[in-house]
C-alpha cells in the first residue's frame, strides 16, 4: 500500500501531498512511517522521525508589566505566559487560616506547604486558546473542554510536583521586642499578608502539543519572576514594597519537573485484508496538530532531571525522577497496552523524554 | 471585590488581592516625580514600529505588531516608566457560514479584540469588559469598508485581535494620584491605531482582496506648562506615548486609506478647540508613517515567499524521491 516510488509504475491518480494530508489523514502519516529506505529511519510527515522532539526557544522577560514572563516556541506552536505577584492580606484569606508557618529554611514540609497553597489559592493559572490561535475556539466564547482540561492539569501539576515554596510567599513582619526583662527573646513573626501568583498562559499560536508548550512556559516565567521586598509599614499599617531591584528575589523552585508529550498512531492493515492481524503501533514524540488530530491518545510524561546536578555535575536519564505520567481517556482500553510491555517502552520513554528534557533545560538555560 | 465566580477557570482567593504599592513612591513626595518620563523624540517623530506576519501558521492570515517602549528599562527601580505596545492579530477565513445563518451577499466580518490579563498596569479579567467591546466595534468600522466583501457572499471572516501589552492612559504617578487624572482613555487610541494596522497586515496576508490597505495613526494637542515659549504651551504631536505627557487636551485616532485619501475610522476625544482638521491631519501623517513599515514588511514577507516556492522548485526532484505515495 505504501511504498517509495522510484521501481514501480506510476500510479493512475495522484495527489500532491497537501490534498493527500487532508482527504485521507491516517493513511497518509501511516505510508509515511512505513516507508523506510535502508539507510534512513522512516520520517514522519513533518520530517521529524518518530523519536524527535522540536527545539523548544525560551525568550524571557519581555513583558513590561509582569514580574515574570516568557515566551515559548515549539515549532509553530507559540505561547506568552506571564507571572504576576500581587498580595493577599491575611484577613482576607479564606479556607486556609491554619497558623501553620514553615519557620527556618532547613525545615521544609514540601506536602504541608502544597496543602496551603491549594487551600489558600495563592497560584492562580489560567490558559486562554481562543485568541485565534486554532480556528477551533471561537473568541467570545467560554472556554471550552480542551481549555478547561489544559488549566486544570496545570494547576494540578503545579501542586503535585510542589513546585513553589510557601515560605517564598509569604509576608511576614517581627514586631519589636516589647519585653524589657528579656531583650534577646526571638519575637514571633506574624503572617500579615501573601503573594498571590497570577499565571497566565496565552497561545499565540498552536501546532500541537499544548500542554508541553504552556508547562514549559510556565515555568520559564517562574523561573524569570522577581519579587519584590514587602513589609509590613506600622506607620500607614500597609503592606509595602521596596522598589530597588537588588531587594527583589527570585522563587527557589523545587526541582525542574519537564514534560514530554507523546501521541499513539494507530497503524491499519491492509484493506483488501481480510482477519486481525497484529496492529502495528507508532509512537510519536511531540506530535504536531495534524498528528494529534490522527491519533486517539497521547501520554504525557513528567520527569525530573534537576536532582543529579550536584552529584555529577551532569544531569541525564540517569537521575530522571518521574513524576508523573497522564494518558488520555479517549478509548477505553489500559493504559500501555499500545505502547507495548511497560518494561520496555516504559523505559524507552523516560530516555525519551530524558532527551526531551536534554533540549528543553538547554533552552531554559540558554534564556 | 467578589466578582462574578467563573468556574470554567481557576479564580483567584475571594477576599481579593491588591497590586504591590512601593513604599517610596508614597514616603517620599519628590521621589514619585523623579520617576516621571518625558517625550525624548520631536513633535513630528513617530515611535518606531516592528512588524511581522505569518506569525500563526494554522489561520490564514496573521500579524504582530511591537512599538517597544522609548524609555530603556531603569537599572534602580522595578517600576516600569512606560509601557510598550505589543499586538497580536490573526484572521480566519473567509470560510462559509453555518447553514442556519440567514443568507448574506457579502463577507461578514466579527472582530474581537482582547486584552490580555497583563496587557495594564491593573490586572485584566479574562471576561471581556465593555471598553473591549468597544476597541472591536471600532476597529471592525475601520476594516469593513477596506475589503471587497461582494466577492464573498455566504461567507464570514473571523479577525481576532490580542493585545498582549497596551499603551496606558496615562502616567501611573498621575492616574494614580489624582484619581481623575485628565479625562483618562487616551491609550485607548494608540491600541486602535496599532489594532488596525495590525489587523490590515493580517488581512493583506491572508490574501482578502482590499481596495487599499488601512493603517491607523494618532495625533494629540497637548498643553505644556512648563515651557517658556508661548508656542510650545499648547502643540500638536504626532504618535503621543500618553505616559511621557502631564497634560493631553486633545487626541485623534484615524483609520486611514493612504493611497485613496480616504478616512474610514476617526475617534477624537477631548477638547479639539479651534482647529480639529489640524489634529485629522497630524493623525493622517501618522497614519501614512505606518502604512511605509506595513509596505515593506509585507514586501519582504512576499519576496521571502516567492524564494521558498522556488528553492522548492530547484530540489522538487530530490524531493519527489522522498515523498511517499499511495496506491491502489
Amino acid at each position: 500500500m505504501a511504498t517509495t516510488t522510484q521501481s514501480q509504475p506510476k500510479p493512475a491518480l495522484s495527489f500532491p501531498r497537501s490534498i493527500f494530508a487532508a482527504v485521507s489523514p491516517h493513511p497518509f502519516l501511516q505510508a509515511h512511517l512505513t516507508a523506510s529506505t535502508p539507510a534512513k529511519a522512516p520520517l514522519r510527515a513533518n520530517g521529524r522521525t518518530a523519536q524527535e522532539f522540536r527545539v523548544p526557544g525560551v525568550n524571557t522577560g519581555s513583558l513590561t508589566h509582569c514580574n515574570g514572563s516568557a515566551v515559548v516556541r515549539l515549532g509553530n506552536t507559540s505561547v506568552v505566559c506571564g507571572v504576576r505577584a500581587e498580595i493577599l492580606k491575611a484577613e482576607d484569606a479564606q479556607g486556609g487560616g491554619s497558623d501553620y508557618t514553615p519557620t527556618a529554611e532547613g525545615d521544609d514540609d514540601p506536602e504541608r506547604d502544597t496543602v496551603e497553597i491549594g487551600n489558600l489559592r495563592l497560584l492562580v493559572p489560567n490558559v486562554e486558546l481562543s485568541t485565534g490561535s486554532t480556528p477551533q475556539h471561537i473568541p467570545g466564547s467560554a472556554p471550552s473542554t480542551s481549555a478547561q482540561t489544559l488549566i486544570t492539569r496545570i494547576r494540578s501539576l503545579l501542586l503535585s510536583t510542589h513546585l513553589l515554596r510557601l515560605a517564598d510567599l509569604l509576608i511576614q513582619y517581627a514586631p519589636p521586642a516589647i519585653d524589657p526583662d528579656d531583650p534577646d527573646a526571638e519575637p514571633e513573626k506574624q503572617v500579615k499578608a501573601y503573594w498571590v501568583l497570577y499565571i497566565d498562559i496565552f497561545f499565540i499560536s498552536i501546532d500541537g502539543n499544548a500542554f508541553d508548550a504552556a508547562w514549559l512556559s510556565a515555568l520559564a516565567a517562574l523561573k524569570d519572576v522577581r519579587i519584590p521586598h514587602a513589609f509590613w509599614d506600622e506607620e500607614l499599617e500597609t503592606i509595602l514594597c521596596s522598589d530597588n531591584p537588588a531587594d527583589a528575589r527570585s522563587l527557589t523552585l523545587r526541582g525542574l519537573p519537564i514534560p514530554a508529550t507523546f501521541a499513539v498512531f494507530e497503524g491499519r492493515r491492509d484493506w483488501d485484508e481480510e482477519g486481525e492481524g497484529e496492529e502495528i503501533n507508532w509512537v510519536l514524540s511531540d506530535p504536531d496538530a495534524f498528528e494529534e488530530s490522527v491519533c486517539r491518545e497521547s501520554v504525557c510524561v513528567v520527569v525530573d532531571c534537576s536532582a543529579g546536578r550536584g552529584s555529577k555535575g551532569k544531569k541525564g536519564p540517569k537521575d530522571a525522577v518521574l513524576r508523573r505520567i497522564e494518558k488520555s481517556a479517549q478509548r477505553e482500553r489500559v493504559s500501555f497496552e499500545h505502547v507495548g510491555r511497560p518494561d520496555t517502552s516504559g523505559c524507552w520513554m523516560i530516555r525519551s523524554s530524558a532527551r526531551a528534557v536534554d533540549l528543553e533545560i538547554g533552552a531554559l538555560i540558554e534564556s | 471585590m467578589a466578582v462574578n465566580l467563573d468556574r470554567r477557570r481557576i479564580n483567584a482567593p475571594s477576599g481579593g488581592t491588591l497590586a504591590p504599592v512601593f513604599a517610596r513612591t508614597v514616603k517620599e513626595p519628590g521621589y514619585l516625580q523623579s520617576l516621571r518620563p518625558s517625550r525624548t523624540r520631536g513633535p513630528n517623530e513617530p515611535r518606531q514600529i516592528f512588524l511581522q506576519t505569518g506569525i500563526v501558521p494554522s489561520a490564514s492570515g496573521s500579524a504582530y505588531l511591537e512599538i517597544p517602549s522609548a524609555s530603556s528599562p531603569s537599572k534602580s527601580t522595578l517600576i516600569p516608566p512606560t509601557s510598550s505596545l505589543k499586538i497580536a492579530a490573526s484572521v480566519q477565513g473567509p470560510k462559509p457560514l453555518p447553514r442556519s445563518a440567514s443568507f448574506s451577499p457579502s463577507l461578514l466580518l466579527t472582530t474581537t479584540v482582547k486584552f490580555a490579563p497583563f496587557a495594564t498596569r491593573h490586572r485584566r479579567g479574562y471576561i471581556r469588559d465593555s471598553t473591549e467591546r468597544d476597541l472591536g466595534v471600532h476597529v471592525e468600522t475601520a476594516l469593513r469598508g477596506v475589503m471587497i466583501g461582494e466577492r464573498w457572499p455566504k461567507s464570514g471572516v473571523e479577525v481576532v485581535v490580542t493585545v498582549l501589552e497596551g499603551d496606558e492612559n496615562g502616567w501611573w504617578g498621575d492616574v494614580e494620584g489624582n484619581g481623575t487624572g485628565n479625562g483618562g482613555g487616551w491609550g485607548l487610541l494608540n491600541v486602535l491605531a496599532g489594532c488596525i494596522t495590525v489587523a490590515s497586515a493580517a488581512i493583506v496576508d491572508a490574501g482578502i482582496d482590499c481596495v487599499d490597505m488601512v493603517s491607523g495613526g494618532v495625533a494629540a494637542i497637548i498643553r505644556n506648562p512648563e515651557a517658556k515659549d508661548a508656542k510650545e504651551k499648547v502643540m500638536r504631536i504626532l504618535d503621543p506615548c500618553p505616559a511621557e505627557h502631564q497634560e493631553i487636551v486633545a487626541a485623534c485616532a484615524v483609520g486611514y486609506l493612504a493611497s485613496r485619501d480616504e478616512i474610514t475610522e476617526i475617534w477624537v476625544k477631548g477638547d479639539v478647540g479651534t482647529d480639529p482638521d489640524g489634529l485629522i491631519e497630524g493623525a493622517t501623517h501618522a497614519a501614512v508613517g505606518s502604512l511605509s513599515v506595513l509596505k515593506e514588511v509585507l514586501l519582504e514577507a512576499l519576496e521571502a515567499k516567492f524564494q521558498t516556492q522556488s528553492a522548492d522548485a530547484n530540489g522538487g526532484l530530490k524531493r519527489k524521491q522522498q515523498d511517499v505515495q499511495m496506491t491502489g
